[in-house]
């Protein structure tokens, strides 16, 4: 398994993923320009080795798992590993976790600058798109939090940005663990939280960082158990927080709970900038460690970007575990990479009425992520979406097969079609078109026969055109 | 920083039409566009600004909340700064914790 970025983008150049720019690129737009290109022409991860207003020790490393294959590379797997294999493996290995190892020392201490002499712009934070509120330094990152009350050290990965010399603001949205944390053990005392932001960590500690995990997981148990081998964590300059050792960067800050700063606008994973700004969290950084050359990674955030992978494998496979603890007849889910963890497929073994409000019900009683939920039966494969869009097309009746349930306080802020008053208030809803046959239509005298090789036909009929198939004249 | 004769360029960004109001001393986020590592450094202010930028001012670039940059580019002048700790709530309004530290 992979112990740091380094280790990753050796593997990724030995696969063919990886490409290298030597040629000077600006951090302020063009940097961002190549990546978000690079993202939307399914392109590989990218290494810029020479950035301007900065020493060649500093260099960037952008889109580190935007394609499945770069998945299937993080966990070991062949770089063809299908869509899903690479859901079967997550969930195989999501139930074993492997608690980190605290250690004296790390690479990532090579480096240590404090209070004033830690200044933010000694790293090539990039401005990403043109018109968003600053330069991001936090886009493929772990935020590390942690519940004073029940011991609980949270990762997450969320969006920061450089604000002047000694100040970030952020936006880990106050719906999430970070934020409840946060709002409930320290705004509420008037107490600054400790955070350190990780810069560089190993591939799957990014990943757990940005998984749907449920509140008091310790993801760093959970890295360690998707990598087979404890993370190795040291402790920080200037709290008791601890960070993956080998990491790139470490940036220690203090979130100020009686302060505010400007955050965003930012164009963000769902492939769009919505207007998001102003409320978001402002920090103090008290140190920055880093390694000897260190490489900042980045996310260019936007459609395809590493959200329409890893936040979509991990989001599905949650949705799956809590409809199964709910008693809900799942098979399989699926969140399109191209839905921008907006949209999940979830496939059922009988569905209807019944079944198709249980699942609106269970996904919108917290926060509520997924939009549009479609559901099928059996006899779909949730990954082909020719497939679902054919089901939904025939299936989902225009006048009764549509649900939709309305909340607020916890819909997701960044949804591009809320108004920004319902972003605001955290209003939205999740419709549920349902793609499956009535529970009360006979088998045998209501429900439509499928036309398809498959099921219109007799079994013997089937296997004697797949067996004599090539000797039809076909190539394959 | 820009030199006597340049004029100091900034850029801010505004919720909705019409927050811009001439000669009035408004409570404002800006940043700087000087090239260089700290470009886009933030800065919290009370200033004045005019839509035709007189001899005395810094220019003033526009920005929607999201993101969209205004054709219009005003005069700016800075009257005094305010704390880079504006005392408010995390997740509430930024600009009311602005409006509320230049009253104090």
């Amino acid at each position: 398994m992979f112990n740091d970025t380094r280790d990753f983008i050796e593997a990724l150049r030995s696969s063919g993923d990886l490409h290298e720019i030597e040629k000077e690129v600006h951090w302020d737009l063009e940097l961002g320009a190549v990546c978000r290109l690079a993202c939307e022409k399914d392109g590989p991860a990218l290494w810029f080795k020479r950035i301007t207003d900065y020493s060649q020790e500093m260099t960037a490393f952008a889109n580190p798992m935007a394609t499945w294959r770069r998945v299937a590379l993080a966990f070991g797997l062949p770089p063809d590993t299908s869509l899903k294999e690479i859901y079967a493996e997550y969930e195989k290995r999501e139930g074993r976790l492997i608690p980190p190892a605290v250690v004296k020392g790390g690479p990532c201490k090579e480096n240590i600058k404090l209070g004033q002499d830690a200044d933010v712009y000694d790293l090539p934070a990039p401005m990403l798109h043109d018109g968003d509120g600053g330069r991001y330094l936090g886009t493929w990152d772990i935020a590390v939090s942690y519940d004073p009350q029940t011991k609980w050290m949270n990762w997450g990965m969320y969006r920061f940005m450089v604000y002047n010399s000694q100040y970030l603001s952020g936006f880990p949205r106050p719906t999430s663990h970070f934020g409840k944390v946060f709002q409930d053990h320290y705004v509420a005392l008037n107490q600054p939280m400790p955070m350190a932001l990780v810069i560089g960590a190993d591939p799957i500690s990014h990943f757990t960082a940005a998984a749907t995990y449920h509140l008091g997981g310790e993801e760093a148990a959970l890295a360690g158990g998707l990598r087979g081998a404890a993370v190795e964590l040291v402790r920080c300059e200037t709290s008791d927080l601890l960070v993956p050792a080998h990491a790139e960067i470490v940036i220690e800050c203090e979130v100020l709970p009686n302060a505010s700063g400007l955050e965003g606008p930012y164009g963000e994973y769902p492939g769009y900038r919505t207007g998001e700004m102003g409320n978001g969290i402002f920090c103090l950084v008290t140190a920055i460690t880093h390694r000897n050359n260190p490489i900042l990674t980045i996310d260019a955030t936007g459609y395809r970007d590493d959200s329409s992978t890893i936040t979509a494998l991990t989001g599905a496979v949650a949705i799956k575990r809590r409809l199964e603890r709910h008693g809900v007849p799942v098979l399989e889910v699926n969140i399109p990479r191209e839905s921008a963890v907006h949209m999940a497929v979830i496939g059922v073994k009988y569905g209807g009425k019944q079944v198709a409000r249980e699942i609106l019900e269970t996904l919108t009683s917290r926060r509520a992520l997924i939009s549009k939920i479609f559901l099928v039966e059996a006899d779909l494969d949730v990954y082909d979406l020719g497939k679902v869009i054919h089901a939904f097309s025939t299936k989902c009746h225009p006048a009764h097969g549509i649900h939709v349930v309305h909340y607020e306080g916890r819909a997701n802020t960044l949804t591009p079609c809320y108004s920004q008053r319902e972003r605001a208030m955290q209003k939205g809803a999740t419709v549920l078109y349902d793609c499956t046959w009535p529970g009360e239509w006979s088998r045998e005298w209501e429900v439509p026969v499928k036309a398809t090789f498959d099921t219109i036909f007799p079994q013997s009929v089937q296997e004697k055109v797949l067996a004599e198939w090539k000797s039809y004249g076909f190539k394959d | 920083m820009a030199s006597k004769t340049e004029k100091q360029v900034w850029e801010t960004f505004v919720r909705r039409s019409g927050e811009l109001k001439e000669g009035d001393a408004m409570p404002m986020v800006l940043r700087d566009l000087a090239p260089g590592r700290k470009k886009y450094r933030m800065r919290h202010v009370v200033a004045t600004v005019r839509r035709n930028a007189q001899e005395a001012m810094d220019l003033l670039c526009v920005r929607t909340v999201v993101g969209v940059q205004l054709p219009e580019t005003w005069g700016v002048k800075i009257l005094r700064d305010l704390p880079i700790e504006l005392p408010g709530k995390p997740y509430r309004d930024f600009y009311e914790a602005l409006k509320a530290a230049a009253e104090k």
